[in-house]
Protein backbone atom coordinates (compact mmCIF):
# COMPACT_ATOMS: atom_id res chain seq x y z
CA UNK A 1 0.00 0.00 0.00
CA UNK A 2 1.17 3.32 -0.92
CA UNK A 3 0.57 6.50 0.64
CA UNK A 4 0.72 9.97 -0.56
CA UNK A 5 -0.95 13.09 0.89
CA UNK A 6 -1.77 15.77 -1.15
CA UNK A 7 -2.98 19.54 -1.22
CA UNK A 8 -0.54 19.94 1.91
CA UNK A 9 -1.22 21.89 4.00
CA UNK A 10 -4.59 23.57 4.60
CA UNK A 11 -6.73 21.57 2.52
CA UNK A 12 -4.60 18.12 2.55
CA UNK A 13 -5.98 15.13 1.29
CA UNK A 14 -4.88 11.40 0.96
CA UNK A 15 -4.15 8.90 -1.63
CA UNK A 16 -3.97 5.44 -0.89
CA UNK A 17 -2.97 3.29 -3.51
CA UNK A 18 -2.89 -0.83 -2.99
CA UNK A 19 -0.30 -2.94 -4.02
CA UNK A 20 -2.12 -6.14 -4.10
CA UNK A 21 -5.17 -7.73 -4.30
CA UNK A 22 -6.40 -8.11 -0.55
CA UNK A 23 -5.01 -5.16 1.04
CA UNK A 24 -6.92 -3.43 3.35
CA UNK A 25 -7.17 -0.10 5.04
CA UNK A 26 -9.71 0.93 7.51
CA UNK A 27 -10.85 4.51 7.52
CA UNK A 28 -12.86 6.77 9.99
CA UNK A 29 -16.51 6.70 8.64
CA UNK A 30 -17.60 9.71 6.14
CA UNK A 31 -14.07 10.40 5.19
CA UNK A 32 -14.19 8.83 1.95
CA UNK A 33 -13.77 11.33 -1.36
CA UNK A 34 -13.65 8.70 -4.14
CA UNK A 35 -12.70 5.33 -5.10
CA UNK A 36 -12.10 2.72 -8.30
CA UNK A 37 -14.82 0.70 -8.55
CA UNK A 38 -12.71 -2.46 -7.67
CA UNK A 39 -12.42 -1.39 -4.30
CA UNK A 40 -14.41 -2.79 -2.07
CA UNK A 41 -16.07 -0.85 1.27
CA UNK A 42 -17.35 -2.52 3.86
CA UNK A 43 -18.70 -0.57 6.40
CA UNK A 44 -18.60 -2.30 9.65
CA UNK A 45 -18.07 -2.41 13.76
CA UNK A 46 -14.31 -3.01 14.12
CA UNK A 47 -13.42 -5.59 16.82
CA UNK A 48 -17.19 -6.39 16.94
CA UNK A 49 -19.95 -5.06 18.72
CA UNK A 50 -18.35 -4.50 21.80
CA UNK A 51 -14.82 -2.91 21.33
CA UNK A 52 -16.85 -0.35 18.68
CA UNK A 53 -19.12 0.63 21.30
CA UNK A 54 -16.49 1.11 24.04
CA UNK A 55 -14.36 3.62 21.47
CA UNK A 56 -17.59 5.03 20.91
CA UNK A 57 -18.80 6.05 24.20
CA UNK A 58 -15.15 6.07 25.84
CA UNK A 59 -13.58 7.75 22.65
CA UNK A 60 -16.38 9.86 20.85
CA UNK A 61 -15.36 8.61 17.43
CA UNK A 62 -17.40 7.24 14.96
CA UNK A 63 -18.67 3.73 15.31
CA UNK A 64 -18.23 2.81 12.10
CA UNK A 65 -15.23 2.49 10.45
CA UNK A 66 -15.47 1.29 6.75
CA UNK A 67 -12.62 -1.02 5.31
CA UNK A 68 -11.81 -0.54 1.84
CA UNK A 69 -9.87 -3.78 0.44
CA UNK A 70 -8.67 -4.70 -3.10
CA UNK A 71 -9.30 -6.70 -5.51
CA UNK A 72 -6.91 -5.48 -8.29
CA UNK A 73 -3.38 -4.09 -8.08
CA UNK A 74 -2.91 -0.33 -8.68
CA UNK A 75 -6.03 1.04 -7.55
CA UNK A 76 -6.57 3.62 -4.77
CA UNK A 77 -9.01 5.57 -2.84
CA UNK A 78 -8.98 9.12 -1.61
CA UNK A 79 -10.10 10.15 1.64
CA UNK A 80 -10.56 13.49 3.48
CA UNK A 81 -11.09 15.06 7.58
CA UNK A 82 -14.23 17.12 8.27
CA UNK A 83 -12.30 20.39 8.86
CA UNK A 84 -9.85 22.41 7.02
CA UNK A 85 -6.76 21.05 8.06
CA UNK A 86 -3.57 19.02 7.57
CA UNK A 87 -2.70 15.52 7.37
CA UNK A 88 0.40 13.38 8.37
CA UNK A 89 1.46 9.89 8.18
CA UNK A 90 2.62 7.42 10.13
CA UNK A 91 4.45 4.23 10.65
CA UNK A 92 3.62 1.64 13.10
CA UNK A 93 5.94 -1.32 13.99
CA UNK A 94 6.19 -3.41 17.24
CA UNK A 95 7.62 -1.28 20.24
CA UNK A 96 6.76 1.97 18.56
CA UNK A 97 2.88 2.82 18.93
CA UNK A 98 1.35 5.83 18.67
CA UNK A 99 -1.37 7.48 20.63
CA UNK A 100 -4.32 9.38 18.89
CA UNK A 101 -6.45 11.57 20.14
CA UNK A 102 -9.64 10.23 19.35
CA UNK A 103 -11.00 12.87 16.87
CA UNK A 104 -7.52 12.78 14.68
CA UNK A 105 -7.69 9.22 13.58
CA UNK A 106 -8.09 9.11 9.82
CA UNK A 107 -7.19 5.53 9.05
CA UNK A 108 -4.87 2.59 9.31
CA UNK A 109 -4.20 -0.58 7.25
CA UNK A 110 -5.81 -3.41 8.49
CA UNK A 111 -2.43 -4.33 9.79
CA UNK A 112 -2.61 -1.80 12.43
CA UNK A 113 -4.23 -2.65 15.94
CA UNK A 114 -6.49 -0.10 17.40
CA UNK A 115 -7.53 -0.06 21.02
CA UNK A 116 -9.28 2.89 23.07
CA UNK A 117 -7.38 4.40 26.16
CA UNK A 118 -8.71 6.71 28.38
CA UNK A 119 -6.10 9.58 28.89
CA UNK A 120 -7.94 10.02 32.42
CA UNK A 121 -8.86 13.10 34.78
CA UNK A 122 -7.43 14.85 38.01
CA UNK A 123 -9.68 16.29 40.03
CA UNK A 124 -13.22 16.21 40.58
CA UNK A 125 -14.28 17.10 36.82
CA UNK A 126 -14.68 14.12 34.97
CA UNK A 127 -14.06 14.88 31.57
CA UNK A 128 -10.44 13.23 30.73
CA UNK A 129 -9.16 12.97 27.28
CA UNK A 130 -9.84 9.69 24.92
CA UNK A 131 -7.11 8.08 23.06
CA UNK A 132 -6.77 5.08 20.55
CA UNK A 133 -3.50 3.15 20.72
CA UNK A 134 -2.66 2.42 17.23
CA UNK A 135 0.05 -0.78 17.94
CA UNK A 136 0.93 -3.55 15.56
CA UNK A 137 2.22 -2.77 11.97
CA UNK A 138 1.41 -0.49 9.17
CA UNK A 139 0.70 2.82 8.28
CA UNK A 140 -1.56 5.03 10.05
CA UNK A 141 -3.00 8.95 9.05
CA UNK A 142 -3.80 11.85 11.25
CA UNK A 143 -5.87 14.66 10.51
CA UNK A 144 -5.17 18.21 12.57
CA UNK A 145 -7.25 21.31 12.60
CA UNK A 146 -5.34 24.00 11.46
CA UNK A 147 -1.67 23.36 11.12
CA UNK A 148 0.08 20.33 12.50
CA UNK A 149 3.04 20.97 14.54
CA UNK A 150 5.19 18.52 15.99
CA UNK A 151 7.13 19.28 19.52
CA UNK A 152 9.78 17.23 20.44
CA UNK A 153 9.49 16.63 24.35
CA UNK A 154 12.72 15.91 26.53
CA UNK A 155 13.66 15.59 30.08
CA UNK A 156 11.87 18.70 30.85
CA UNK A 157 8.56 17.96 29.66
CA UNK A 158 5.28 19.86 28.07
CA UNK A 159 1.84 20.92 28.36
CA UNK A 160 -0.53 20.70 25.64
CA UNK A 161 -4.52 21.50 25.95
CA UNK A 162 -6.63 18.38 25.70
CA UNK A 163 -8.16 20.15 22.61
CA UNK A 164 -5.21 21.13 20.54
CA UNK A 165 -3.51 17.15 20.69
CA UNK A 166 -3.56 15.03 17.68
CA UNK A 167 -1.08 12.16 18.36
CA UNK A 168 2.01 11.38 20.62
CA UNK A 169 4.69 8.88 20.56
CA UNK A 170 3.56 5.90 22.84
CA UNK A 171 7.18 6.15 25.26
CA UNK A 172 5.80 9.85 26.39
CA UNK A 173 3.92 9.40 29.72
CA UNK A 174 0.81 12.02 30.01
CA UNK A 175 -1.41 13.11 32.66
CA UNK A 176 -4.81 14.70 32.31
CA UNK A 177 -4.39 17.93 34.59
CA UNK A 178 -6.40 21.06 35.27
CA UNK A 179 -4.08 24.30 34.61
CA UNK A 180 -3.18 26.62 37.45
CA UNK A 181 -5.17 26.74 40.22
CA UNK A 182 -8.97 26.35 40.88
CA UNK A 183 -9.61 29.91 39.16
CA UNK A 184 -7.59 29.48 35.91
CA UNK A 185 -9.56 26.36 35.50
CA UNK A 186 -13.15 27.94 36.05
CA UNK A 187 -12.27 30.84 34.63
CA UNK A 188 -9.01 30.84 32.24
CA UNK A 189 -10.94 29.47 29.12
CA UNK A 190 -8.40 27.02 29.12
CA UNK A 191 -9.84 23.95 30.44
CA UNK A 192 -7.71 20.34 31.02
CA UNK A 193 -4.29 20.47 29.80
CA UNK A 194 -1.85 17.52 29.49
CA UNK A 195 1.41 16.76 31.04
CA UNK A 196 3.93 14.79 29.28
CA UNK A 197 6.85 13.77 30.40
CA UNK A 198 9.84 11.49 29.36
CA UNK A 199 11.16 11.47 25.49
CA UNK A 200 9.22 11.54 22.40
CA UNK A 201 7.63 13.57 20.03
CA UNK A 202 4.04 15.42 20.38
CA UNK A 203 2.22 16.85 17.31
CA UNK A 204 -0.02 19.62 17.87
CA UNK A 205 -3.12 21.35 16.03
CA UNK A 206 -3.01 25.05 15.69
CA UNK A 207 -6.50 25.14 16.17
CA UNK A 208 -8.98 23.98 19.00
CA UNK A 209 -12.78 22.79 17.97
CA UNK A 210 -14.22 23.48 20.83
CA UNK A 211 -13.14 26.98 21.05
CA UNK A 212 -14.55 27.34 17.04
CA UNK A 213 -18.05 25.96 18.27
CA UNK A 214 -18.12 28.37 21.31
CA UNK A 215 -17.42 31.03 18.41
CA UNK A 216 -20.15 30.04 16.48
CA UNK A 217 -22.87 29.53 19.49
CA UNK A 218 -23.90 33.09 19.88
CA UNK A 219 -24.66 33.44 16.02
CA UNK A 220 -27.46 31.09 16.21
CA UNK A 221 -30.69 32.20 16.24
CA UNK A 222 -32.53 32.34 19.65
CA UNK A 223 -35.54 30.08 20.27
CA UNK A 224 -38.49 32.22 20.94
CA UNK A 225 -40.88 31.31 23.65
CA UNK A 226 -44.03 32.91 22.69
CA UNK A 227 -43.81 30.61 19.45
CA UNK A 228 -44.65 27.78 21.82
CA UNK A 229 -41.78 25.75 20.23
CA UNK A 230 -40.81 23.45 22.80
CA UNK B 1 10.77 38.06 24.16
CA UNK B 2 11.21 36.43 21.48
CA UNK B 3 8.09 35.53 18.92
CA UNK B 4 8.52 33.81 15.72
CA UNK B 5 5.26 33.42 13.99
CA UNK B 6 4.46 29.76 12.18
CA UNK B 7 2.43 28.49 10.04
CA UNK B 8 1.16 31.37 7.89
CA UNK B 9 -0.90 32.07 6.80
CA UNK B 10 -3.56 30.56 6.95
CA UNK B 11 -3.03 27.87 10.27
CA UNK B 12 -0.75 30.54 12.15
CA UNK B 13 0.48 30.33 15.27
CA UNK B 14 2.92 32.31 17.30
CA UNK B 15 5.72 30.68 19.68
CA UNK B 16 7.11 32.96 22.19
CA UNK B 17 10.29 32.60 24.08
CA UNK B 18 10.04 34.04 27.77
CA UNK B 19 13.06 34.96 29.52
CA UNK B 20 13.48 33.81 32.79
CA UNK B 21 11.01 35.98 34.64
CA UNK B 22 9.24 37.36 31.94
CA UNK B 23 5.36 37.49 31.34
CA UNK B 24 2.76 37.59 28.81
CA UNK B 25 -0.97 38.29 28.89
CA UNK B 26 -2.73 36.31 26.43
CA UNK B 27 -6.70 36.18 25.50
CA UNK B 28 -8.78 33.19 27.28
CA UNK B 29 -8.21 30.08 25.53
CA UNK B 30 -5.60 31.37 23.37
CA UNK B 31 -2.47 28.57 25.06
CA UNK B 32 -1.91 25.82 22.70
CA UNK B 33 1.08 24.23 24.17
CA UNK B 34 3.81 25.72 26.94
CA UNK B 35 7.04 24.21 28.70
CA UNK B 36 6.16 23.41 32.58
CA UNK B 37 8.32 26.29 33.57
CA UNK B 38 5.61 29.01 32.61
CA UNK B 39 2.90 29.20 35.24
CA UNK B 40 -0.19 30.73 34.56
CA UNK B 41 -2.18 33.18 37.03
CA UNK B 42 -5.70 34.40 35.88
CA UNK B 43 -7.08 37.70 36.58
CA UNK B 44 -9.30 40.58 35.25
CA UNK B 45 -6.49 43.52 36.03
CA UNK B 46 -9.26 45.04 37.69
CA UNK B 47 -13.34 44.93 37.96
CA UNK B 48 -13.66 48.12 35.58
CA UNK B 49 -10.98 46.50 33.31
CA UNK B 50 -12.75 43.36 33.20
CA UNK B 51 -16.49 44.62 32.61
CA UNK B 52 -14.94 46.98 30.07
CA UNK B 53 -13.47 44.03 28.01
CA UNK B 54 -16.72 42.06 28.51
CA UNK B 55 -18.58 45.46 27.29
CA UNK B 56 -16.52 44.80 24.34
CA UNK B 57 -17.11 41.14 23.40
CA UNK B 58 -13.57 40.23 25.38
CA UNK B 59 -13.30 38.26 27.89
CA UNK B 60 -13.68 39.16 31.30
CA UNK B 61 -10.54 37.21 32.39
CA UNK B 62 -7.24 37.20 31.07
CA UNK B 63 -4.48 35.11 31.51
CA UNK B 64 -0.58 36.03 32.69
CA UNK B 65 1.96 34.09 31.77
CA UNK B 66 5.50 34.18 33.61
CA UNK B 67 8.65 31.70 32.84
CA UNK B 68 9.82 30.53 36.03
CA UNK B 69 12.46 28.68 38.06
CA UNK B 70 15.42 30.53 36.56
CA UNK B 71 15.45 29.14 33.25
CA UNK B 72 13.16 30.21 29.99
CA UNK B 73 9.84 29.47 29.21
CA UNK B 74 8.17 28.45 26.14
CA UNK B 75 4.21 29.16 24.74
CA UNK B 76 2.72 28.52 21.68
CA UNK B 77 -0.92 30.93 21.07
CA UNK B 78 -3.32 30.58 18.75
CA UNK B 79 -6.51 32.65 17.76
CA UNK B 80 -9.96 30.62 16.92
CA UNK B 81 -10.40 31.34 13.70
CA UNK B 82 -8.17 30.30 10.66
CA UNK B 83 -5.68 33.08 9.82
CA UNK B 84 -2.76 34.81 10.28
CA UNK B 85 -1.39 36.65 12.91
CA UNK B 86 0.79 40.01 12.97
CA UNK B 87 3.37 41.28 15.81
CA UNK B 88 3.13 45.21 16.80
CA UNK B 89 6.31 46.61 18.21
CA UNK B 90 4.87 48.81 20.96
CA UNK B 91 6.65 51.81 21.89
CA UNK B 92 8.19 53.78 18.86
CA UNK B 93 4.37 54.18 18.09
CA UNK B 94 1.13 53.19 19.71
CA UNK B 95 -1.92 51.23 17.96
CA UNK B 96 -5.33 51.06 18.57
CA UNK B 97 -6.87 47.17 17.45
CA UNK B 98 -10.37 45.82 16.79
CA UNK B 99 -11.18 44.38 20.03
CA UNK B 100 -11.27 40.90 18.94
CA UNK B 101 -8.04 41.02 17.02
CA UNK B 102 -6.14 41.05 20.54
CA UNK B 103 -4.51 37.55 21.19
CA UNK B 104 -1.50 38.33 23.29
CA UNK B 105 0.65 41.04 24.78
CA UNK B 106 3.88 41.68 26.94
CA UNK B 107 2.86 42.73 30.49
CA UNK B 108 4.84 46.27 29.83
CA UNK B 109 2.21 47.08 27.18
CA UNK B 110 -0.96 48.22 29.15
CA UNK B 111 -4.27 47.39 26.47
CA UNK B 112 -7.21 50.20 27.20
CA UNK B 113 -10.64 49.35 25.97
CA UNK B 114 -12.66 52.13 24.73
CA UNK B 115 -15.78 52.90 22.96
CA UNK B 116 -14.81 53.74 19.04
CA UNK B 117 -17.93 56.46 17.85
CA UNK B 118 -20.03 56.52 20.87
CA UNK B 119 -23.13 58.25 18.86
CA UNK B 120 -22.94 54.84 16.84
CA UNK B 121 -22.91 52.89 19.87
CA UNK B 122 -26.00 53.74 21.82
CA UNK B 123 -27.84 53.84 17.89
CA UNK B 124 -26.98 49.76 17.87
CA UNK B 125 -24.10 49.08 16.85
CA UNK B 126 -20.46 49.93 18.45
CA UNK B 127 -16.56 49.23 18.17
CA UNK B 128 -14.76 48.66 20.77
CA UNK B 129 -10.99 49.56 19.95
CA UNK B 130 -8.11 49.04 22.18
CA UNK B 131 -5.66 51.42 22.91
CA UNK B 132 -1.68 50.24 23.53
CA UNK B 133 0.45 52.27 25.98
CA UNK B 134 3.84 51.65 27.20
CA UNK B 135 6.69 49.25 25.44
CA UNK B 136 6.82 45.54 24.24
CA UNK B 137 5.14 43.44 21.98
CA UNK B 138 1.77 42.54 20.94
CA UNK B 139 0.37 40.07 18.81
CA UNK B 140 -2.99 40.05 16.85
CA UNK B 141 -5.09 38.21 14.91
CA UNK B 142 -7.34 38.15 11.80
CA UNK B 143 -9.87 36.38 10.46
CA UNK B 144 -8.24 35.17 7.26
CA UNK B 145 -5.26 37.05 5.30
CA UNK B 146 -3.43 40.36 6.45
CA UNK B 147 -3.06 43.43 4.01
CA UNK B 148 -1.18 45.95 5.70
CA UNK B 149 -2.34 49.89 3.87
CA UNK B 150 -0.54 52.88 4.00
CA UNK B 151 -2.84 55.52 4.55
CA UNK B 152 -1.97 59.31 3.35
CA UNK B 153 -4.89 61.60 3.75
CA UNK B 154 -8.39 60.06 3.96
CA UNK B 155 -9.67 56.24 4.05
CA UNK B 156 -12.79 54.19 4.41
CA UNK B 157 -12.00 50.35 6.06
CA UNK B 158 -15.12 48.26 6.92
CA UNK B 159 -14.71 47.96 10.35
CA UNK B 160 -15.66 43.57 10.39
CA UNK B 161 -12.26 44.12 8.40
CA UNK B 162 -10.30 46.37 10.90
CA UNK B 163 -7.45 44.74 12.47
CA UNK B 164 -5.23 47.78 13.47
CA UNK B 165 -3.73 51.01 13.32
CA UNK B 166 -0.88 52.90 14.47
CA UNK B 167 -2.37 55.84 17.06
CA UNK B 168 -1.30 58.54 14.23
CA UNK B 169 -4.01 57.84 12.66
CA UNK B 170 -7.32 60.11 13.05
CA UNK B 171 -10.25 57.70 13.17
CA UNK B 172 -14.01 58.12 13.68
CA UNK B 173 -17.12 55.66 12.83
CA UNK B 174 -19.89 56.55 10.73
CA UNK B 175 -22.08 54.70 8.76
CA UNK B 176 -21.35 53.46 5.60
CA UNK B 177 -24.50 55.09 3.79
CA UNK B 178 -25.96 58.22 4.14
CA UNK B 179 -28.78 56.92 5.70
CA UNK B 180 -29.55 54.32 8.13
CA UNK B 181 -31.59 52.22 5.96
CA UNK B 182 -29.15 52.52 3.03
CA UNK B 183 -26.82 51.61 5.05
CA UNK B 184 -28.39 48.63 6.33
CA UNK B 185 -29.05 47.77 2.78
CA UNK B 186 -26.11 48.23 1.29
CA UNK B 187 -24.78 45.16 3.69
CA UNK B 188 -21.81 47.19 4.87
CA UNK B 189 -23.18 48.26 8.49
CA UNK B 190 -20.17 50.57 10.03
CA UNK B 191 -17.10 51.94 8.23
CA UNK B 192 -14.28 53.70 10.13
CA UNK B 193 -12.73 57.30 8.44
CA UNK B 194 -9.19 57.68 8.92
CA UNK B 195 -7.41 60.45 8.47
CA UNK B 196 -3.50 61.43 8.78
CA UNK B 197 -0.48 59.37 8.04
CA UNK B 198 -0.02 55.99 8.89
CA UNK B 199 -0.60 52.22 8.41
CA UNK B 200 -3.38 50.12 9.09
CA UNK B 201 -3.87 46.54 8.94
CA UNK B 202 -6.98 44.21 7.32
CA UNK B 203 -8.34 41.08 7.47
CA UNK B 204 -9.51 39.76 4.66
CA UNK B 205 -12.25 37.94 5.86
CA UNK B 206 -15.24 39.77 8.39
CA UNK B 207 -15.86 37.43 11.79
CA UNK B 208 -19.72 38.71 12.08
CA UNK B 209 -20.47 38.46 8.53
CA UNK B 210 -19.26 34.64 8.76
CA UNK B 211 -20.91 34.07 12.01
CA UNK B 212 -24.27 35.64 10.89
CA UNK B 213 -24.14 33.25 7.71
CA UNK B 214 -23.45 30.33 10.21
CA UNK B 215 -25.69 31.22 12.50
CA UNK B 216 -28.90 31.20 10.09
CA UNK B 217 -28.26 27.79 9.36
CA UNK B 218 -28.34 26.43 12.77
CA UNK B 219 -31.24 25.20 14.54
CA UNK B 220 -32.59 28.03 17.14
CA UNK B 221 -30.03 27.69 20.85
CA UNK B 222 -32.07 28.24 23.81
CA UNK B 223 -31.54 31.90 25.14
Amino acid sequence: MQTEVLQQPDFSMVKVTFARPGEALVATAGTMVSRDTSVQMKTGLRGGLLASAKRKLLGGESLFLNTFTATLPGESVYLAPAAEGDVAEFNVRPGESLMIHSGAFLASESTVKLDTRWGGAKGFFGAGMFLLKAEGEGKVMVSSYGALHPVDIRGAGFICDNENIVAFTDGLEYQVRRIGGMKSLLLSGEGLVCHFQGRGRLWMQTRNPSRFAAWVHPFRRVRSRSSGGD
Amino acid sequence: MQIDLQHRPSAAMAHVVLASGESLMAESGAMVGMTPNVAIQTGSGGLMKGLKRLFGGESFFRNTFTAEGGTPGELYLAATLPGDLVVLDVGPRGYFLQSHAYVASSTAVDVDTRVGGFKTFFAGEGLFVLKTRGQGQLIAGAFGAIEEVQVRGEYIVDTGHLVAWEDSLQFRIAKAADGWIASWLSGEGLVCHFSGNGTLWMQTRNPSEYGQQLGRRLPPRES
